[in-house]
C-alpha cells in the first residue's frame, strides 16, 4: 500500500464481512514514552462482539485504543484491524471505525447538529449523507430540538451523546469507546450502557469498551480483555468467567436454622450467610428435597436462586483493581 | 435529564449505510472547506465574523480611494500604483493572518477536537495541509481582489476598458503572481507559529512580532551591517521580501533612496526566498503535526 495512494471508493456493505474478519489482531505490540512502557509486547486476537476493555488507570487501556486508531505510532509490532495494517492502511481503515475518546473533544460555538454532519464528511461521507445520518444517528443517541444549539450550553450527558454520535455517524464497522461513562451520574450512566448493548446488538456494530468499572463490563460486554501494567492478563468470553458457580442460594420466610438443620438431615450440605442459607448444588433429587423440607416446615419461599459468579470477585484477588471506584453503582 | 425525551431511546430501528464512501480525499477536501469558510466567520458566530470580515473591508479602503478620485478625474490618474497596493495593506494582511490563524488551527487543539480527525479518513499531514491551503487560500482572495477592483475601476473609468485592457493586460498575471507568494509566504509563517500553541493570545503576538518585528530589525541591520552584508539580512525580513517579489513581478523600478533599491538585489531572489520560506514553513508545519499528540 503506497503512502501516496488515495483510498478508493470503498464500498463494504452489510455486516457479513466483519464477521469473516477477525476483528483485531496485534503482534508484539509495544508503545513506550521514553523510559516508560504503557503497551509491552501486547499479542492479541479478538473476533467481532462486544469487548470490555479492564485495568486500572494507566494499564494501557486508552494506549492500546489509540495505537489501533493509528493515533499514536507503536514503538515496534504490527497491529491489523478488519483486515487492515493500521498504521500503512489508516486513511482506509477509519473509514469504517469510529472514536470516542475519554476526555472533552468538542468545540463550544457550533451546533450538534453542524458538528456531527462534519466529522461524518472528514469520516468520507458526500455531504448529503452526512446530513440524513446526522440527524438520524443525533435521534438514535437521544438529542432532540438541542441539538440546533451551540454546544457551549450543554451538560455533561449531552456531551457524552454528541460524543457517541459522531463516533456512529457514519456506521462504523468498529467502535472505539474510551470510558464512555465518564462523569454520568447513575442514570445517564444506565441509558448509555444500555444504548451502547443496543448498538453492538441489533446495530449489529463491533464495540471495544474500555472502563474501570467492572460492573459495566460485565453488564454490557460479551468478551474481556484484561490489561495490567501494559501486559495482556486475559482474553476470555464473558460465557467462561462469569459462569454459574453451582452454589443454589436460598431465602425462606421464617426460621432458616430450621430448615437448614432438616436438609442437613437429608445429608446435604448447607452453609449459612445471614438470613441466606448456601447449598452446594449436586444430585438430580436436591431441588425436590429443599421444596419438600420447606413445605413440610411450613415455611414461604422468597428466593431460590442459581448463584453466578461475579467480575468483581474473579478480581478481588488483585489490589490493583480493587480500588474504590470497582464497587458497583 | 429527568425529562423522559430526553431520557428514552426512540425505537426507529437502525439504517445502515450502504451509500458511496469517499475517503481520504472527499475528507481533505471538506476540510478545506470547512476551514476556509472558517476562515471568514462563516457558518460561526457574528463574533468570529467581524475580525476577518473587518480587516477584509479596510484592504479595500485603498483600491476605493483609487476608484473614487479616478472617477471623479474621468481620467487614468494614479494616485496608486499596483505595485505599491501591497504595501499599503501589508500590515492588515499580516493582522489578518494573525487574526485567523491561531482559531484555524488553535481552537482544535483548545477543544482536543484532533483526536476526532486524526481518528477519521485522514492523515496528520492531510490535516496541515487542508488547513495551510485554507488559510493561503484566504489570505489570496483578500490580496487579489482589492487588485482587481482597482483594475476593473481604473479601465472603467476611462472610458475605453478595451484599450485600458490591452496597456495593461500585464498587470493581472503580475498582480496574481506576487499575491499566490504573498499570501503562501504569509500564510505559512502564521500557521506555523498559530500551531505551537492553543493559545489564541500567544500565537497573535508571535505573529505579528515575526513580521513586523522581524522586518523592523531587518532594516536597521541593514543601516548599521551596510549594503554588501547587509542586503543578504533582507532575504530574511518579511515585508522586504514582499515588496522585493512584488516590484519584481510587476517589473517596476524600485524607488531610489529605498532599502531595497540600495542593496540592488536581482527581484527574481526574493521571489525564489519567498518560495523558499513558505516551503520551509510548510515543513515545519507538517513536522508540527506529526508530532503533537492529539
Amino acid at each position: 500500500m503506497g503512502v501516496r495512494r488515495f483510498g478508493p471508493n470503498i464500498r463494504l456493505s452489510g455486516t457479513e464481512r466483519i464477521s469473516d474478519l477477525t476483528l483485531v489482531r496485534t503482534a508484539g505490540l509495544t508503545k513506550r514514552y521514553g523510559k516508560i512502557t504503557a503497551l509491552n509486547a501486547l499479542d492479541l486476537e479478538l473476533q467481532t462482539g462486544i469487548i470490555g476493555l479492564v485495568g486500572a488507570n494507566g494499564a494501557g487501556k486508552s494506549t492500546l485504543i489509540k495505537l489501533l486508531l493509528g493515533l499514536l505510532e507503536p514503538t515496534s509490532g504490527l497491529a491489523e484491524v478488519m483486515g487492515f495494517d493500521v498504521f500503512r492502511q489508516g486513511p482506509e481503515l477509519r473509514q469504517f471505525v469510529g472514536y470516542m475518546p475519554e476526555h472533552d473533544c468538542l468545540p463550544k460555538d457550533v451546533s450538534a447538529t453542524e458538528f456531527v454532519a462534519h466529522m461524518a464528511q472528514i469520516s468520507g461521507l458526500p455531504r448529503a449523507a452526512a446530513r440524513d445520518r446526522t440527524a438520524e444517528t443525533l435521534r438514535h443517541v437521544g438529542l432532540f430540538e438541542e441539538r440546533y444549539r451551540e454546544m457551549r450550553g450543554y451538560s455533561t450527558g449531552m456531551k457524552q451523546r454528541v460524543k457517541l454520535a459522531q463516533a456512529l455517524v457514519h456506521d462504523p464497522r468498529l467502535m472505539l469507546l474510551d470510558e464512555p461513562t465518564n462523569g454520568l451520574d447513575p442514570q445517564g450512566r444506565d441509558e448509555m450502557l444500555r444504548l451502547i448493548r443496543r448498538i453492538g446488538t441489533e446495530f449489529g456494530i463491533a464495540i471495544i469498551l474500555s472502563s474501570h468499572l467492572l460492573s459495566e463490563i460485565e453488564r454490557v460486554c460479551d468478551h474481556l480483555v484484561e490489561i495490567e501494567d501494559g501486559r495482556l492478563v486475559r482474553s476470555e468470553p464473558m460465557t467462561v468467567l462469569i459462569a454459574p458457580t453451582g452454589v443454589l442460594t436460598i431465602e425462606v420466610d421464617g426460621d432458616g436454622a430450621l430448615l437448614a438443620a432438616r436438609l442437613r438431615e437429608h445429608g446435604v450440605a448447607v452453609r449459612r450467610s445471614g438470613r441466606l442459607l448456601l447449598v452446594q448444588k449436586e444430585g438430580d433429587t436436591l431441588l425436590d428435597v429443599i421444596r419438600d423440607s420447606i413445605v413440610d416446615l411450613g415455611l414461604g419461599l422468597m428466593r431460590l436462586e442459581q448463584g453466578q459468579r461475579r467480575l468483581e470477585e474473579l478480581f478481588q484477588s488483585q489490589p490493583t483493581l480493587g480500588e474504590e471506584d470497582c464497587s458497583r453503582v | 435529564m429527568s425529562d423522559p425525551t430526553v431520557g428514552s431511546i426512540y425505537d426507529i430501528g437502525y439504517q445502515r449505510y450502504g451509500g458511496l464512501r469517499l475517503g481520504r480525499r472527499h475528507a481533505i477536501w471538506a476540510l478545506y472547506v470547512h476551514s476556509l469558510r472558517g476562515v471568514f466567520g462563516i457558518g460561526r458566530s457574528l463574533s468570529s465574523k467581524v475580525g476577518p470580515m473587518g480587516l477584509a473591508v479596510i484592504v479595500l479602503l485603498p483600491a476605493i480611494f483609487q476608484l473614487g478620485v479616478a472617477a471623479i478625474a474621468s481620467q487614468e490618474i494614479e494616485v496608486i500604483r499596483p505595485e505599491d497596493y501591497y504595501q499599503l495593506i501589508e500590515v492588515v494582511l499580516v493582522a489578518f493572518c494573525a487574526v485567523v490563524a491561531p482559531e484555524l488551527v488553535g481552537r482544535d487543539q483548545r477543544t482536543h477536537t484532533l483526536s476526532l480527525y486524526f481518528s477519521r479518513a485522514l492523515r496528520r499531514q492531510d490535516y496541515a495541509f487542508a488547513k495551510f491551503a485554507a488559510l493561503a487560500t484566504g489570505m489570496l482572495a483578500i490580496t487579489i481582489i482589492p487588485q482587481a477592483v482597482m483594475f476593473v475601476g481604473n479601465g472603467l473609468a476611462v472610458n475605453d476598458f478595451g484599450g485600458y485592457m490591452q496597456d495593461r493586460w500585464t498587470d493581472l498575471p503580475s498582480a496574481l503572481g506576487s499575491a499566490v507568494l504573498l499570501s503562501g509566504l504569509i500564510a505559512g509563517i502564521g500557521l506555523t507559529i498559530a500551531a505551537q500553541t492553543p493559545r489564541r493570545a500567544y500565537s497573535t503576538v508571535g505573529i505579528l512580532a515575526a513580521f513586523v518585528l522581524t522586518s523592523a530589525i531587518g532594516a536597521s541591520v541593514f543601516e548599521a551591517a551596510g549594503r554588501d552584508t547587509g542586503r543578504f539580512v533582507l532575504l530574511f525580513s518579511p515585508f522586504h521580501v514582499t515588496r522585493g517579489l512584488t516590484f519584481w513581478f510587476f517589473d517596476a523600478a524600485l524607488d531610489p533612496g529605498t532599502q531595497l533599491a540600495r542593496a540592488d538585489l536581482p527581484g527574481i531572489i526574493y521571489a525564489i526566498d519567498a518560495t523558499l520560506i513558505a516551503l520551509f514553513m510548510l515543513v515545519l508545519l507538517l513536522r508540527r503535526y506529526q508530532k503533537i499528540s492529539p
